[in-house]
């Protein structure tokens, strides 16, 4: 990093701060929304005649909706490991990653709660759930800790944000008015004096260290509502460590693709260097492996037994219907991606850019595979009912609805990128000062 | 005639035929009520007895169903003290003629192409004898739907009974996951009751009227043991197949012949679905053997 | 095997009636005809009550329909004695009690002919009762409990013992008759009694061990059905235990969660919106710190 050394604080308050869109952010916005609206609409035909708009019927009771939500919870946990693991190992390189794994976790499980909200029977009862909530459902925990989870995300992504906030309202950019008083009524509290930078430090010491179990408990708690159950393929006691280990690698593949991105956007090369990427890279071949590793767990040791119950189960995993799907998953989500980057190469940006999306991809369909195929080999046969509650394939109200939310969760990080600083400004000043003086 | 004088003998001899139970079982209906079940009119009326002498009865008795009383959604849960309802399912009579369940969805009002009640074609291994299996609402003592629940929707009564609440199920579906029978079914669009039924207020003992974005599932028809009767699908199977009791009586019936339970399901060897899974179900099986009819007669 | 023995007068009458109004709407693909279906039953409920209950179906092909909303009228021995005027229920069933003022009429006869018009049109003429009573005696012969049961006819004004009358012979339970017995049903001698050996011993009854006994003929040809009861302590005092339900577990509703499970949630919830709540006020103090 011997290129920030050379930078005044000026100059790095320059190359930070937010900039407006340019006709690529413009058209990328323009596409969201307009997903976003499609989205919307068919949720409005969902509201309107009931969850019949699915192609989830009695047997495939859970689809994508579910799936969906339990890829942004997976997501939305890369904040904790970034954010939290990284500062309390004083792990200083990830300093410019921070933000973009926070806000990534906020905008995440923010549809997380929202995608649930959704695949509701009934949306307009959602406060049952504090008048009649009942504790031994696993649903009220992760209703809990969802809620815990968001507001620490937002905590910890508030409180580094206030000295930056605080340069953003004294900057006399051109941009809207509404903008820099928006700016001020977050920020212009901040004085910098130590008493308030001790306080702050401090709190985000805390927040760090809680953040962590919290964040194991989200995921951990998603994983119970489906090993809770007695049905083959959720029936594990790996479940947990499985979902959040696979939960750890989705959220670095997402940070690989988002900061290739913003790197890109804003011309940040001297901030999110190759060295950034070339350490990213290794962190996301650990978390493969250790993806790996439980998904050996998970399949090998139920298809040594071959137990009646799991045997159909595993069968249209390994040679079935969605074995096209499953190898893809395996292939592209952790083996492909481990093969490229392992080698130095293979660490540099673009290639980079290209395995954070396989690892995201193929993630998001691995959420899918956890939970529909189990549905469709119920312990008794399927029998007395309509010939379409033996399959399923999303309606396209369903696909309008998840990429809506998949474009709103990217909406908010876009919006978020365009308002803040994604590179903590006084950070980079104050590491590069400490660098400078040592 | 002389009625006020032998208005006490009266009053003593209503009170006996009003406990009474199970007349004419052969009918489905039976013409008597308990009489606390019923919701008394208040209103008398007079009329000839055998013997030829005039007594009183309470104008709720002369409808053929008397009403029982509407039931507050509390009671509802708590469920009707001293009983713990049981099911035995004899599989050696079952044809699968699907008798049960054309009378479930009918009373329930279930929506159509979907069953409270299925029937499965059953054979264990390669070699095993195929059989047919109807299968209900097993209401499990140790419920794996109801643990799940999380606003308290579908909940577990003292008389056993596992039913749900329409009025605050969520619709998240937990429980249909949760339930290893597979015995749950969804409103995904509206359940197409007609309007006098969809205008009713709902209740957990009836399981009427379904509605949208909620869950459904057998009840094993507190309505009708509340007035001394069996469930539709036990009345209406023409086999025998279902029986029904009070684990608490220890006897089961299936409105023709009556048995002690404890030596029905003895002699019987009786036995319950996926024991391993330790969710205690309520409906006991017979095995398939000395059969009425082969599995070919039910395809 | 369920047999159902519907020694029920069946009277079909009137052949292709799309008459009425409500069967018109699903009178169904034409050509076949319906049948008007109407069933009787008598009902002597320990020698005291006793009603009618009139069921009217509809039978075509092999489906009967129920036919709700009719109005019969109800007779008894002639047109002259009205008995009820009767409108069926949605499950096409009614009930009629006998009135006091046919008093006369009732004690006139030892049997009786139910008669049932719809309008001038007579559906059923001869459904006929004989009076009968039912009673049950118990006993205890060389330590084994034993039920009687007797049945008698009115023949001349004067009781005499019905024999050949199919009973149940039992214990009251939900839905039927537990026999008391080995046998399914008894049938009664010349001298219109059965006598009952219990084989079933300590049947639960209810606290105090008392439990119901009862006699029952079902849809009788010649007296209808009876039913007569006596309640007795041959049961085992049964306390109901409610222990299973009040219980703590988890499947319990939400004011009977487990203690382990109350401490566990609230001491984390409690534990980390603490910290959340103080590290909010540390905010506060930054914001204070700034202002001054």
């Amino acid at each position: 990093m011997e290129n920030i050394t050379t930078l005044t604080s000026e100059q790095i308050t320059k190359d930070l701060m937010p900039q407006q869109f340019g006709r690529n952010g413009k058209i990328w916005v323009a596409i969201l929304v307009l997903i976003c609206l499609i989205g919307a609409y068919a949720y409005y035909l969902q509201l309107k005649d009931g969850l019949i708009v699915t192609n989830m019927r009695d047997y495939v009771s859970w689809g994508i909706y579910i799936s969906n939500f339990v890829f942004f919870v997976a997501i939305s946990l890369v904040g904790s490991l970034i954010t939290a693991v990284f500062r309390l190992a004083n792990v200083e390189w990830s300093t410019p990653l921070t933000r973009i794994a926070e806000i990534i976790a906020v905008s995440a499980i923010t549809f997380a709660s929202l995608i649930i909200i959704v695949d509701m029977g009934r949306p307009e009862r959602l406060l049952n759930l504090f008048a009649y909530g009942r504790i031994q459902s696993p649903i009220m925990w992760d209703v809990i800790v969802i809620t815990t989870y968001l507001f620490i995300s937002i905590l910890l992504l508030y409180i580094p944000l206030l000295p930056d906030l605080k340069i953003m309202g004294e900057q006399d950019t051109k941009g809207p008015k509404w903008l820099k008083k928006f700016y001020r009524f977050l920020g212009s509290f901040w004085k910098g004096n130590p008493a308030q930078e001790k306080i702050s430090n401090k709190s985000i010491t805390i927040l760090c260290i809680l953040i962590i179990p919290v964040a194991f408990c989200i995921h951990t708690v998603t994983s119970w509502l489906f090993a809770t159950t007695y049905r083959p393929g959720w029936d594990s006691t790996n479940f947990g460590a499985y979902f959040i280990s696979g939960a750890f690698l989705v959220g670095a593949g997402a940070v690989v693709t988002a900061m290739f991105v913003v790197r890109k956007m804003y011309s940040l090369e001297k901030y999110i260097t190759e060295e950034h990427f070339d350490k990213m890279g290794k962190i996301v071949v650990l978390l493969a492996l250790l993806y790996l590793y439980f998904n050996v767990n998970e399949y090998l040791v139920p298809a040594f037994k071959m137990k009646k119950a799991e045997e159909g189960h595993l069968d249209e995993l390994f040679t079935g219907q969605f074995a096209p799907l499953f190898w893809f998953a395996i292939l592209v989500g952790m083996v492909i991606p481990i093969l490229v980057l392992v080698t130095k190469k293979g660490r540099k940006p673009l290639p980079m850019f290209i395995t954070g999306i396989m690892v995201v991809v193929g993630a998001w369909f691995k959420r899918y595979l956890i939970v529909t195929p189990t549905l469709l080999h119920p312990f008794l046969p399927m029998t007395n009912v309509p010939e379409n509650f033996k399959h399923y394939f999303p309606s396209w109200e369903e696909w309008a609805i998840a990429l809506g939310s998949l474009s709103g969760a990217l909406l908010i990080i876009t919006f978020f990128v365009r308002i803040f600083p994604i590179i903590p400004i006084q950070e980079t000043i104050t590491q590069q000062n400490e660098k400078a003086t040592s | 005639m002389n009625e006020h004088t032998s208005t006490s003998r009266r009053d003593f001899l209503l009170a006996g035929f009003a406990t009474a139970a199970a007349v004419g079982c052969s009918d489905s209906t039976n013409p008597f009520t308990p009489e606390m079940a019923v919701a008394p009119s208040g209103e008398k009326v007079k009329l000839l007895s055998v013997t030829g002498e005039i007594i009183e009865v309470d104008k709720a008795f002369l409808k053929p169903v008397p009403d029982v009383p509407q039931l507050s959604n509390a009671e509802e849960r708590k469920g009707i003290p001293g009983k713990k309802f049981v099911m035995v399912i004899d599989l050696a009579r079952c044809k699968n003629l699907r008798k049960c369940q054309s009378a479930c969805n009918h009373m329930h009002r279930v929506h159509s192409g979907q069953n409270w009640i299925k029937v499965l074609s059953m054979q264990d291994g390669e070699h095993t004898a195929p059989y047919w299996q109807p299968t209900t609402c097993m209401h499990c003592d140790e419920p794996p739907c109801v643990k799940v629940c999380p606003v308290d929707a579908t909940f577990k009564r003292q008389d056993g009974l596992v039913l749900i609440d329409s009025d605050r199920c969520i619709g998240c579906r937990f429980c249909m996951a949760a339930c290893p029978y597979s015995t749950r079914v969804f409103n995904w669009g509206d359940p197409g009751v007609t309007a006098d039924v969809a205008d009713q207020h709902y209740s957990c003992e009836t399981s009427m009227p379904q509605k949208k974005g909620t869950v459904g599932k057998c009840d094993f028809c507190p309505d009708m043991t509340r007035r001394n009767e069996l469930p539709h699908c036990v009345s209406a199977c023409p086999n025998g197949v279902f029986f029904f009791g009070d684990m608490n009586e220890d006897s089961v019936s299936n409105g023709a012949e009556t048995f002690r339970f404890s030596d029905l399901i003895k002699d019987k060897a009786g036995y319950r679905l996926m024991e391993d899974l330790g969710t205690k179900p309520s409906v006991y099986y017979l095995p398939p053997v000395n059969r009425n009819f082969p599995y070919e007669s039910g395809l | 095997m369920k047999k159902l023995h519907h020694n029920i007068l069946k009277l079909l009458v009137t052949l292709c009636c799309f008459a009425t109004a409500g069967q018109t709407a699903n009178a169904q693909s034409d050509s076949v005809p319906a049948t008007k279906i109407i069933r009787m039953h008598y009902y002597n409920v320990n020698n005291s009550m006793q009603y009618i209950l009139l069921e009217s179906q509809l039978k075509k092909e092999k489906t009967f329909t129920p036919q709700a909303n009719k109005t019969y009228n109800l007779y008894l021995d002639s047109a002259a004695n009205l008995v009820a005027m009767l409108k069926t229920d949605k499950d096409g069933k009614a009930k009629a009690f006998i009135p006091p003022t046919l008093k006369a009429a009732w004690e006139g006869s030892s049997q009786h002919t139910f008669i049932v018009k719809e309008g001038d049109e007579e559906l059923v003429s001869d459904y006929v009762i004989t009076k009968s009573k039912i009673d049950i005696d118990t006993a205890n012969e060389d330590g084994a409990r034993v039920i009687n049961v007797s049945v008698m006819k009115m023949d001349n004004n004067e009781w005499k013992p019905a024999a050949g009358v199919e009973l149940k012979v039992g214990f009251e339970r939900l839905g039927g008759i537990l026999s008391a017995g080995d046998e399914e049903t008894y049938t009664t001698d010349s001298t219109g009694t059965v006598k009952v050996t219990v084989t079933k011993d300590s049947l639960p009854g209810n606290e105090k061990g008392i439990i119901t006994i009862a006699a029952r003929a079902d849809d009788n040809e010649t007296f209808g059905n009876l039913l007569a009861e006596k309640n007795i302590s041959w049961g085992l005092p049964t306390e109901i235990n409610t222990h299973f339900f009040d219980q703590r577990a988890l499947w319990t509703t939400r004011f009977r969660t487990p203690i382990w499970l109350l401490a566990m949630a609230y001491s984390i919830v409690i534990g980390v919106w603490g910290t959340l709540i103080y590290l909010i006020f540390q905010v506060i103090k930054i914001r204070k710190l700034g202002r001054t």
